[in-house]
């Protein structure tokens, strides 16, 4: 029966954020395909999640307490509300569900491209499967996880609302109503996707609040695929980007040993990015929206989402200014540049990072762990030698908007590699892996856009056309 | 499809009999088979050792102690051209190396430096080595450095590295079972931790190949192989993805098992005791059964980080404190009555039953109470 309530847990926010999107009427072009099927479902259980975590920071807010009562069945029947508006709307049909499904499951295809189809869908559940023995039984495993986050989930459990975290000194002076713990300053959405787990389960469980990781990975799966489809990629190309995502080693190991915050954030980012792709494409307001929705939750998954959000702005100059736009952004950067030598003569700290002229390419640490070591599969292989024959359309309509997001998230990893204090860490593989995990499908689906981009430049131009999701 | 096979077959083959030439010391063929001896055959002449289950536990006291642990041996080293010593947490900054005798110049011993990387002792080809000659007869390894923290030898193998054997070592690196460890949030070696021969390499250089070919036949010999195909470029990359995919998903089904055999069908608690930090979890829980209600200040002290860090995370949802980075006990002065302190396995921490006085690092004196004690435990309520 618990599992019953805890999977019923699981499910509200992904039927929240479906319905939230089906009453927007979102995606607009496209119709009810599998693609949009897929889209909707990959970022309908993340606006969910956030929506769901928003709320819970309302009603502690208020001083309601946490429970099925206060979370749930408000948000559940936003759900049906939400969803009964769309109906009425005509924005779905329950006729065209199936269909959808259907093509989403099963596109037309030649046979060789099914039996491929059916095998990675085969490969991919399999891989779910495995993913969610661990969760399911693995009491609460990686380091951070007990000492930083779930810290903060067990506390806000058992009290039924958000207390305070607070460093030690504030601690020792308080009457005694903050908590401490090895990171009082982190965002709190993490841990309250923790906590609704067990608020959904009825009980603490350390290992069963992790099942959001796996839906998020799930998601990103799909939302990488609909996107994909969205931008006219064939049904078994699209599916070949989602599966390099979700067989993305290092990724799996953050869904299997769940309780970071970095699978969470790669997940947010990807979105983010792509849901800003889609209004760099087609100037949609809502694609719009959702992205800046997106942003904004950034820096409420954790401290550097906000330098993660902030990566998108080149991107939209170069999506306003088409021709310029890249000039500007050059320029920009080479002003940054400029003046990050200059602070970094100082001892300047930002966010908690020190900069200084401590200048150390530490190629030793990007080569051990992009290349040598298996947390990447063959995705930097790949990466380097796309970004070398496909650098001139990276620099054109349509991908440049996205190259240069990407662009700058590897300047921030550089910067942040070589020129803070973090960059010891960075050296050790503790954080420099980690750190790229929240680019990384990103790269995936910039190199499946210009796999495709490349691919067509040898096709006649009829077949370049973007397809119907 | 099938040219991007014969790309794929060709470009593997190549690179194989390239990696070859370059790594077998030797002949490529032969029928010697690789000599093994157990931990339960090694001798350690020096420091100390203590037989486990998993092999010898080796350790030597001093910053700068040696350890040297022997095999009397009696083979002829023609043909056995590599020694391998098979370890496990060797520090990163110790010194070791591999010593051994022949029969030519008996009362001599010869000695070749050995490579520490990911914890483990590489192995050492001796091929070239003027001295690696006759009949071998006997192997050491020495070992000088901080051992305070003991490293593991499960035995040793001379091998001949032969072409069968270099690439049955290779395909066994790949192959290894990596369970999940603290490291593994972090990074990922795919197979053993250390590996003479990463499989991403490996595969990217096949397909670097493959493509370099593709494109020169392409483009010289388009009668042979057809015009440049991006799907095939692509499907050789999304091949050798999926060939890189296969071990981790073995390795994924291998973990799921090990975790189901350790945890499956047992209750949130009953995972938790079975945990490795099951003794922990056990202490905690009695400990919580003496503390009163939440939200009281509960202070957490451990000598070991994992234990202390750990040990504050069972203890919530109390207001703990606990220092996450170093062995450091709270400041005794900024402590008040109703606090209670947590500690286990920590050194330095005293208590006066007849004057009921706890103090901690020599530190000040305070009014407190014992309420239970246990396995290097104990927890106090300070008045």
């Amino acid at each position: 029966m618990e599992y019953l309530a805890l999977t019923a847990g699981l499910m509200l926010p992904w039927l929240l954020g479906l319905a939230l999107l089906v009453a927007l009427g979102w995606p607009q072009a496209g119709g009810d395909s599998g693609g949009t099927v897929a889209l909707r479902a990959g970022f309908g259980y993340c606006f969910g999640a956030l929506l769901l975590t928003l709320w819970m920071r309302l009603l502690s807010a208020a001083g309601v307490a946490f429970g099925w009562l206060s979370i749930g069945m408000p948000l559940a029947i936003a759900t049906v509300a939400l969803l009964a508006f769309a109906l009425r709307a005509g924005r779905i049909a329950p006729v065209n569900l199936r269909t959808a499904i259907g093509s989403l499951l099963w596109p037309p295809m030649p046979r060789w491209q099914r039996l491929v189809w059916i095998g990675l869908i085969g490969w991919l559940a399999l891989r779910f499967l495995l993913l969610a023995v661990d969760i399911a039984w693995q009491p609460l495993y990686p380091w951070d996880a007990w000492v930083q986050w779930a810290t903060k989930a067990r506390v806000w459990y058992e009290l039924g609302r958000i207390a305070p975290f607070v460093r030690a000194e504030q601690w020792f002076a308080g009457p005694g109503a903050a908590y401490f713990d090895a990171a009082p300053n982190y965002p709190a959405t993490v841990p309250l996707l923790q906590v609704w787990s067990c608020i959904a389960l009825g009980r603490w469980d350390d290992s069963a609040m992790n099942w959001p990781w796996l839906m998020l990975l799930i998601a990103l799966t799909c939302a990488v695929y609909g996107a994909l489809r969205g931008e006219g990629v064939a049904p078994l190309a699209a599916l070949v980007g989602a599966y390099l995502v979700a067989s993305l080693p290092l990724l799996d190991t953050h869904a299997a040993l769940a309780g970071y915050a970095d699978l969470p954030m790669a997940t947010i980012y990807t979105l983010t990015a792509l849901a800003f792709y889609r209004w760099a494409m087609r100037r949609d307001r809502i694609d719009a929206a959702l992205a800046l929705g997106l942003a904004l939750c950034c820096p409420l998954i954790k401290i550097p989402g906000l330098v993660w959000a902030l990566t998108l702005l080149p991107g939209v100059v170069v999506a306003l200014m088409p021709r310029r736009g890249l000039q500007v952004v050059g320029i920009a950067y080479a002003v940054g540049l400029f003046a990050l030598l200059a602070l970094a003569r100082t001892n300047v700290v930002i966010l908690g990072y020190k900069l200084h002229a401590d200048f150390d390419p530490g190629w030793r640490a990007f080569w051990d762990a992009y290349l040598l070591s298996s947390s990447w599969n063959l995705l930097w292989y790949g990466a380097v030698v796309m970004a070398i024959v496909g650098a001139r359309r990276l620099g054109q309509p349509p991908l440049a908007p996205l190259a240069v997001v990407v662009g700058t998230g590897i300047a921030f990893l550089l910067f942040v590699t070589w020129f803070t204090n973090a960059s010891g860490w960075m050296q050790e593989l503790t954080t420099l892996n980690r750190a790229t995990l929240h680019l990384a499908p990103l790269v995936v689906v910039l190199g499946a856009l210009l796999w495709r981009e490349l691919a067509a430049g040898t096709q006649p131009a009829a077949a370049v056309a973007p397809a119907p999701a | 499809m099938l040219v991007g096979a014969s790309l794929f077959a060709a470009s593997t083959l190549l690179c194989i009999v390239g990696y070859l030439a370059l790594s077998v010391p030797g002949s490529w063929f032969g029928s010697l088979p690789t000599l093994r001896w157990t931990a339960a055959e090694l001798a350690v002449t020096q420091g100390s050792g203590q037989p486990t289950a998993d092999g010898l536990r080796v350790s030597a006291p001093g910053k700068q102690g040696i350890a040297i642990v022997s095999i009397q041996t009696s083979f002829r080293s023609a043909g056995y051209t590599a020694v391998a010593w098979d370890t496990a947490d060797v520090p990163n900054d110790v010194a070791a190396a591999l010593i051994w005798r022949n029969d030519y110049e008996p009362g001599r011993r010869f000695t070749r430096p050995l490579t520490v990387e990911a914890k483990r002792l590489l192995p050492i080809t001796l091929a070239d080595d003027p001295n690696w000659i006759g009949k071998i007869n006997g192997l050491a390894v020495i070992i000088r450095g901080d051992l305070t923290q003991p490293m593991m030898i499960r035995g040793v193998e001379a091998k001949p590295m032969t072409a069968v054997q270099v690439l049955h070592d290779r395909i066994r690196e790949w192959f290894a079972f990596e369970s999940w460890s603290g490291g593994s949030i972090n990074s990922r070696s795919g197979g053993a931790d250390a590996q003479d021969l990463p499989l991403p390499f490996a595969l990217a250089a096949i397909v670097g190949l493959a493509l370099i070919i593709y494109v020169i036949l392409a483009r010289w010999r388009p009668q042979t192989i057809g015009p440049f195909r991006p799907l095939i470029a692509g499907g050789l990359f999304v091949c050798a993805w999926f060939i890189l995919d296969v071990p981790w998903q073995w390795n994924l089904v291998r973990e799921a098992r090990a975790t189901f055999q350790q945890y499956g069908g047992k209750s949130w608690r009953e995972r938790h005791l079975a945990a490795e930090d099951g003794a922990l979890f056990a202490f905690i829980e009695k400990a919580r059964a003496k503390l009163p209600p939440p939200p009281v200040r509960v202070f957490m002290g451990a000598d070991s980080l994992y234990f202390r860090d750990r040990g504050a995370y069972h203890l919530y949802p109390y207001n703990v404190y606990f220092d996450p980075y170093r062995n450091t006990m709270p400041d005794a002065a900024k402590l008040r009555g109703g606090d209670y302190l947590v500690v286990f396995r920590r050194k330095g921490v005293q208590f006066d039953p007849a004057q009921k006085k706890l103090r901690w690092d020599g530190g000040q004196a305070l009014d407190a109470e014992i309420l239970f004690a246990e396995g290097g435990g104990a927890v106090f309520a300070i008045h």
